[in-house]
């Protein structure tokens, strides 16, 4: 299905951009059209922020529980039109359709935790913290929030922080990602359907020249962000220049223990839905296996085994266990790291670079793809390939895995998988990443807690989902009070 | 037809659902007209059931492979045409097929809530059969 050139939302309307720069977004597996994205003027930025300025003050006076029932109606437009989003989200990126319904499903529970605004968003008090002097913490809404989407979940990450800032009273404008943008313009036509105040929420698509203008913009008093390590620091830095608030999740490296006592015919299909899941283009994929003594000769035999079984395939069609990467662009970069890979002496043990799937010769896919005798210095042990390059690193005690997890940049998840509940509380005492698994390969947090991150892979002091994200978007105000 | 994904799972449980109504609606006249129409109306619930499941039963989990589930062994001929005696043997077939399918797939699949519910159709698929008249 084409989508046409898509337009921008701004103070209820739907609204063709004037620019004339447009991008084409193409199907990754089948290379057809699927839409055309302006890059949006500065003009128009400035017109959606002003805007959501203007909307601001009737929204946030807006009782909270009423404000929740527009969550409430949200929720059940994107559960009518639920098929039609994973579909619409294939389309553009790839990803199979069962992944692209998970998407929508936790884009839904963002929803659903923000229609209980009304109680999370209460403040707290306490009588006389002097004789006859009450004390209390109200929390406000602040004004104009934005987001910058990522192409990996087109349609949910977005709404890790819409529902909430819009719930608490902020108004709101989401930049897509320009590589897929059609199924967040989707879900704005829900948007535009559950009947926002005009102005409330905004849509304006384009590139790094929206995104600058939204980091300049006196009006805009805080950004959330979600991508690769450099652009995040970029954006940090920036925002925190013009004084906005903004939490920026970033690149990921993550590593799997896998202890000599895990039990390995569980362990390996989560392992390979880590690795493979979404092709590895995500934050969360599992990058590193750490094979700890004697569990490595079995586990890297199981891995290819099952890996050389994945099939794939366009994701509209069920049975596919595996989609293109996102792009041409993005098949060239993981058949680089593949290549830097052997240059630095890893060993390839399933070679996922010159597949062919049958009726998509347009189609940009990569196998899965694993290497063995990594080494913590290489290459594609250290670096964020997002593709399905699974790397093998032996090691010979938990306490190496450890080091070798600290001695990377990033920090955003890790897992164990063991049957020890010792090593399991070790793990996560002593790990350094924002989300932990164990036994779980894919640490995804749901809506009602925050999606963690450290080092490398976190800017800021609040992260999206749960109560950070009701923190991010409010203030606290402090009123001490005596009456005479 | 390898049934190797959660996806795959679902979707053909939902055609053997809509084929199930379909039959069964068809099929309703003269003394199975009651039986039949009633079967048809559990059948169109049973599918709004798996649709919701296939919707709000989603996680990670459900992108783990699944092996050793072929659809052809599940799959039964149904022809609503045919006289009383032959529409029930085939009603037989379906509820029979279908209950072992829902166990076979119960015992594969990754989510606790998706393996409650295939167990209780394929006992609601027994006691279906056991109505026929």
């Amino acid at each position: 299905m084409e989508y046409g050139t898509l337009k921008n939302y701004v103070n209820g309307e739907w609204v063709p951009s004037q620019s004339g720069d447009l991008l084409e977004v193409r199907n990754p597996a089948t290379g057809e059209l699927v839409a055309r994205v302006p890059l949006s003027t500065e003009d128009e930025v400035n017109r959606a922020v002003a805007a959501a300025k203007a909307a601001f003050q009737e929204w946030r006076e807006t009782p909270p529980m009423v404000r929740a029932r527009y969550m409430f109606r949200l929720k059940a437009l994107m559960e009518e039109r639920f098929e039609d989003l994973a579909r619409t989200i294939v389309q553009e990126h790839g990803k199979i359709l069962d992944e692209a319904r998970g998407e929508v499903r936790r884009a839904i529970e963002n929803v659903e935790a923000a229609a209980g605004i009304p109680s999370l968003m209460m403040g707290y008090n306490a009588e006389d913290i002097a004789v006859g002097i009450d004390e209390e913490c109200i929390r406000q809404p602040i004004g104009v929030f934005a987001a910058i989407a990522p192409f990996n979940f087109p349609a949910m990450v977005p709404f890790w922080f819409l529902p909430y800032a819009v719930a608490t009273g902020n108004t709101y404008i989401v930049k897509p990602s320009e590589v897929c943008p059609v199924s967040q313009n989707r879900l704005f036509e829900l948007l535009d359907e559950a009947d926002f105040p005009p102005g409330v929420v905004n849509l304006v698509n384009g590139a790094k020249g929206v995104v600058d203008v939204l980091l300049a913009h006196p009006d805009v008093a805080g950004v959330s962000f979600v991508g690769s390590t450099p652009v995040a620091k970029y954006i940090y830095a920036t925002a925190a220049a013009h004084g906005k608030r903004a939490q920026c999740q970033a690149g990921a490296k993550n590593c799997l223990v896998v202890m000599p006592d895990a039990v390995l015919d569980r362990t390996v299909p989560n392992i390979l839905s880590s690795a493979f899941g979404t092709a590895g283009q995500r934050c969360l994929a599992g990058a590193l296996v750490l094979a700890v003594g004697e569990v490595y000769e079995p586990l890297k035999a199981q891995l290819v085994e099952g890996a050389s079984r994945i099939k794939l395939g366009y994701g509209l069609e069920e049975g596919v266990q595996m989609g293109p990467v996102v792009s041409r662009k993005a098949k060239e970069r993981i058949l680089g790291y593949i290549e830097k890979g052997l240059e630095e002496g890893a060993e390839l043990i399933l070679d996922g670079r010159n597949v062919r799937v049958e009726g998509y010769p347009n189609g940009h896919f990569v196998g899965p793809t694993i290497f063995d005798r990594v080494r913590p210095e290489m290459t594609i042990a250290r670096e964020e390939i997002f593709g399905p390059v699974l790397g093998i690193i032996p090691v010979a005690d938990f306490d190496e895995a450890l080091a070798i997890i600290e001695g990377l940049p990033y920090g955003n998840a890790s897992s164990i998988f063991t049957t020890s509940g010792k090593w399991a509380r070790e793990f996560k005492y002593r790990v350094r990443t924002g989300n932990v698994g164990v036994n779980i390969g894919i640490a995804a947090p749901v809506a009602t807690f925050p999606f963690g991150g450290m080092k490398d892979s976190f800017f800021g002091d609040l992260h999206g989902q749960g109560r950070d994200a009701i923190r991010f978007f409010t203030d606290c105000k402090i009123v001490i009070t005596r009456w005479f | 037809m390898e049934l190797g994904t959660f996806g795959a799972i679902l979707k053909f449980a939902l055609e053997l659902e809509e084929r199930a109504a379909a039959f069964y609606e068809a099929g309703a006249r003269g003394r199975l007209a009651e039986d039949f129409a009633e079967l048809a109306r559990g059948s169109r619930k049973r599918h709004r059931r798996l649709e919701q499941a296939r919707r709000e039963l989603v996680n990670e989990m459900i992108l783990e492979s699944i092996t050793g589930l072929e659809g052809e062994a599940y799959t039964v001929d149904l022809d609503a045409t045919v006289d009383e005696a032959e529409r029930l043997r085939q009603a037989e077939r379906l509820e029979e097929t279908a209950a072992r399918f829902y166990r076979d797939a119960a015992a594969k699949m990754p989510i606790r809530e998706i393996v409650r519910l295939f167990e209780r159709l394929a006992r609601e698929n027994d006691r279906r059969r056991a109505r026929l008249p």
